[in-house]
């Protein structure tokens, strides 16, 4: 299966009027996605942003023929909606509106894609504001997810995969109206279009869409290769200071070699799903350190890029990548400065709780390593998978998506063929992909903390200082033998830090 | 029980919708079946053509509004977390070993005015599902320590949504704009009072005798599914339930008479100007909150003339939005700005005002009515495109007034509004008498008047 999506690739990655059909003939609701293999990738070096920059103006742009303004005015009353997304290596404009609107809304969608206004001042509107992202939305409006776009700067660093899709601040700056009409005639071309459609449509709606669709660019757009990212030599940390943080927020990740393309990737999924399955109490890692210790809201690990995981409670479709990696996501814990301020009997305490969760995950994920699942939880992860799976595709929306990624993994049905190898699977399958794909001993971490943390931490990181768990007087009173004893074998866990850099928050995403 | 997989049949979710501006058309296309127990609980079933899936949901009509003694805000959300601590007969480890293998999406989250605990997946565990909630919510048993360290997991949700400083401004805008009624704080809570719940068990266990009771509790259940499966199951699993008598005083909030405002200075930020007037309950029957649904509507979606000229013109913003949320006691009316610089505060503002102005002189044109009821009906029918959502949006109006037809008769109420409506409520709640402006800049004071 692998070898043939990357001799596809290597031929050009072959989509020219790919079409992807989901006939509803009871569905009132439309969707039509636009999607083009031209993610972030694509964007030039010093401009990068460029992609979704495009993407934005198209989207919050007009056509040939109506401005912006003029089509608000006409989709009003049919309540229509469109948007575009960007991700490393497609973007994809989806269109959603009632079939009693299809006649009306189909040359402003046509519009939009083939014949975009792409004009001055809606560029300023749309560049200022993924300026303002850039500069300061992402630093200071979510520390979790500062957290996980920092891993990715960091585990990719100087690879094309490395920048924020909406580009850092000085890529951004630089980017001009002229660099948008170029991109846009070079990469967003009827020759790396997949098209798909979803509702009660007549064929003859499809025929003139794939005809008209001709209009786009016929450039061979020169799309970049994916990296290849080494592995680390040990753990390298990155501790981002930021003025005001009031906990820790932590991402961790290192480069997997196998993604959906693979059936192997099931296997990894259960082993996954049982060690720290998205937002689940369920599994492993949430159970220690939630559920016994409630150090956080919630703790979880992840074999592919899961997009806005503090909004979507099922992987969202729509970023297919060929460069994936292995992540944990642990939630912010309890600084120094709050658990002094908090109790009285912690006021001596010199470092939060990030040291102590890092070790409890990556222990948690080493017990995994070393002793399997058991039969019982193989059994109970699998089946709660092939359940689990078909809640990804609720909506006419999600099933489309997820049938267009489906084609660029070189699959047909995802879901569909997911579900089999899951049936599939023996305990064993899952226990050697766990001996063959996950290690604790190197990888990449980022912590967005507050500035009377950030020191501390990385000096208690860097000397493996024993960082026993703190709990409030009341809470301790209570604690088990056998959290005691857990955590009295957590606190000295020896992780494999080679490095640790302190950055202050100022100088991310420059 | 052993099904085809319906699952992987292609255009298994439909939508049958007609005539959607009809105005004798129910807006959700779907019969509402109701049953209610001997207790008082009430049981919704909407069948849909979802194959091999349900949504089962459970909504308590009880959140942060309930909330009026001192010391214990936050209290109805933190109790969402101890309803996962377990039973007797499913201690939590049991059931989360249970509901996994359901292959359920499971959760719950706590608002102003109530509690919705909900599961989607196969509907072969459907009874399943009934059992273990069942259990929880007529036998919740957790241990002391259990409660103690949950309120860990709180300050940790805390935690996260601290680093958002929209969160912050919100959590002092609500202290600001109330006086008494409970929606002055958040339904995270006071940050004291989440730091002292692992001193309040005792307070959880009268929680728990008060609120979770059949009187309080709506069951939804929404996919492939009849009613009278639904009913049996509730009759099985939920008839022993004990009502209870408790009922809450919400201290009524007084008439603001001034304008107040409150800023946070913060820098790391676009500027940030939101406007919010003391709006009204929400009802099915009065004409207010469907009328300022269509005047909010038609004041800041992205055709209007206020988002032409500040967004798309000017670009002195970009960001304009704003509505009125429904709740079951006055809460606000609140319009939303992000600029491009702070300068612009008093003008935007004054722009804003002047629009409304002009509307309670004025009105609207029967076009743009009509297009923006137009516009509420399709965005709903667009919305309803699987069970989830369509129990989401039931138990919307269940807990606002405990009656899922309250869906059906609000759309309809858009039909009703007219001109002198949209006169009436602007001239009604769009006054700087029941006004608080709340900032968000560089600068030590918001100071837009």
């Amino acid at each position: 299966m692998k070898a043939l999506i990357i001799s596809i690739l290597l031929t050009g990655f072959i989509m020219a009027q790919q079409v992807v059909e989901l006939k509803q003939p009871n569905s009132s609701k439309m969707v039509v996605k636009f999607m083009f293999k031209n993610g972030s990738v694509c964007d030039p070096q010093g401009k990068e942003g460029l992609t979704y920059t495009t993407s934005q103006l198209i989207n919050q742009g007009g056509t040939g023929e109506l401005t912006f303004s003029d089509i608000q005015d006409k989709i009003y009353p049919m309540a229509a909606s469109y948007f575009s997304t960007v991700d490393k290596e497609v973007t994809i404009f989806t269109f959603l509106f009632h079939k009693d609107w299809l006649e009306q809304f189909y040359p402003i969608m046509i519009g939009l894609i083939t014949n975009p206004s792409l004009n001055q001042s809606d560029f300023d509107r749309v560049k200022n504001n993924q300026q303002a992202y850039v500069d300061q939305v992402i630093r200071a409006s979510s520390d979790e997810e500062y957290s996980k776009k920092a891993l990715e700067d960091f585990l990719f660093r100087g690879t094309n995969y490395q920048h924020m899709v909406e580009g850092k601040t000085a890529s951004a700056a630089a980017i001009i109206l002229d660099d948008v009409k170029n991109h846009y005639k070079n990469f967003f071309t009827k020759n790396n279009l997949m098209i798909g459609i979803a509702g009660d449509y007549p064929d003859s709606f499809l025929e003139k869409l794939k005809s008209d669709i001709e209009k786009l660019p016929d450039t061979k757009p020169a799309i970049p290769a994916p990296p290849v990212v080494k592995m680390p030599d040990g753990i390298e940390v990155e501790i981002i200071s930021k003025e005001g943080a009031f906990g820790s927020a932590i991402f961790t990740g290192y480069p997997l070699s196998i993604t959906r393309a693979d059936d192997e990737f099931a296997a990894l999924m259960v082993a996954n799903s049982y060690l720290g399955e998205h937002r689940k109490s369920y599994a492993k890692l949430y159970q220690v350190i939630r559920e016994q210790r409630s150090m956080n809201y919630g703790d979880y690990s992840y074999i592919e890029w899961y997009h806005n995981g503090g909004g979507n409670m099922v992987p969202p479709s729509g970023v297919p990548r060929q460069s994936n990696y292995f992540a944990l996501w642990i939630r912010p814990v309890q600084i120094a400065k709050q658990l002094k301020m908090q109790y009285e009997e912690l006021k001596d305490v010199n470092v939060g709780h990030a040291h102590f969760a890092l070790r409890m995950a990556l222990r948690e994920m080493d017990k995994m390593i070393k002793n399997g699942l058991s039969e019982e939880d193989f059994e109970a992860t699998r089946a709660f998978l092939k359940s689990y799976i078909r809640l990804y595709i609720k909506s006419p929306d999600q099933q489309l998506g997820y049938l267009m990624d489906s084609k660029m993994y070189g699959r047909d049905n995802y879901i569909e063929e997911l579900s089999e190898l899951l049936s599939d699977l023996t305990l064993e399958d899952v226990n050697n992909a766990i001996k063959k794909y996950m290690q604790i001993y190197n990888m990449k971490i980022t912590i967005v903390t507050d500035v009377s943390e950030a020191q501390p931490l990385a000096e208690s990181l860097k000397n493996n200082t024993i960082s026993p768990m703190t709990y409030s007087n009341l809470v301790k009173a209570g604690l088990s033998e056998d959290i005691l004893s857990e955590d009295a074998a957590t606190e000295n866990f020896k992780l494999n830090v080679k490095i640790v850099t302190v950055v202050d928050s100022k100088d991310t995403f420059k | 029980m052993c099904r085809l997989n319906p699952f992987l049949l292609l255009g298994f979710f439909s939508i049958l919708l007609t005539n959607i501006n009809a105005s004798d058309q129910k807006i959700l296309p779907y019969p509402i079946s109701q049953y209610k127990l001997a207790n008082g609980l009430n049981v919704v079933t909407v069948p849909f053509d979802s194959p091999g899936l349900a949504s089962f949901y459970i909504v308590v009509r009880v959140g942060s509004r309930n909330e009026v003694e001192s010391g214990v805000t936050g209290f109805a959300h933190f109790f969402e977390h101890m309803m996962f601590r377990g039973t007797d007969k499913y201690p939590r480890e049991e059931y989360n070993s249970v509901l996994k293998m359901t292959g359920a999406g499971a959760n719950a989250n706590t608002s102003l005015d109530r509690t919705i605990y909900h599961m989607t997946g196969n509907v072969d565990y459907l009874e399943k599902m009934f059992e273990l909630e069942s259990d929880r919510f007529m036998n919740l048993h957790y241990p002391e320590h259990d409660f103690k360290v949950e309120a860990g997991a709180v300050k940790g949700e805390y935690t996260k949504n601290f680093a958002n400083p929209y969160q912050r401004l919100y959590e002092s805008l609500l202290n600001t704009a109330f006086d008494v009624h409970t929606y002055k704080h958040t339904t995270m809570g006071f940050f004291n009072d989440i730091v002292d719940m692992p001193n309040q068990y005792e307070y959880s266990l009268k929680f728990f005798d008060r609120y979770y009771r059949p009187e309080y509790s709506t069951i939804v259940v929404v996919g492939d599914v009849t009613a009278d499966e639904v009913n049996a199951l509730a009759d099985k699993y939920f008839s022993e339930w004990k009502a209870g008598n408790y009922t809450v005083a919400i201290p009524p909030e007084p008439e603001q008479t001034e304008k107040k405002t409150v800023h946070l200075q913060d820098g790391s930020i676009p500027p940030y100007l939101s406007l919010n007037y003391k709006g009204p309950a929400f009802s099915d029957s009065k004409i207010d909150m469907a009328a300022l649904d269509v005047l909010s509507t038609l004041l800041f979606s992205e055709n209007s003339d206020l988002y032409k000229k500040l967004v798309v013109e000017e670009q002195k913003l970009r960001f304009l939005g704003g509505g009125a949320m429904n709740s079951r006691d006055p809460y606000l009316i609140n319009i939303q700005a992000s600029f491009i610089s702070k300068d612009d505060f008093q003008y935007v503002r004054d722009e804003i005002t002047k629009a409304i102005d002009h509307i309670k002189t004025n009105g609207v044109s029967q076009k743009i009515l009509d297009e923006t009821k137009s516009n509420l009906k399709y965005s709903y029918a667009m919305s309803i495109d699987n069970p989830d959502a369509i129990a989401n949006s039931l138990c919307h109006f269940i807990y606002l007034t405990g009656d899922p037809e309250s869906l059906n008769k609000f759309y309809a109420l858009y039909d009703k509004v007219t001109n002198e409506d949209i006169k009436m409520v602007a001239n009604k709640f769009f006054n700087d008498s029941g006004l608080t402006i709340a900032t968000i800049s560089a600068d030590e004071i918001g100071g837009v008047k």
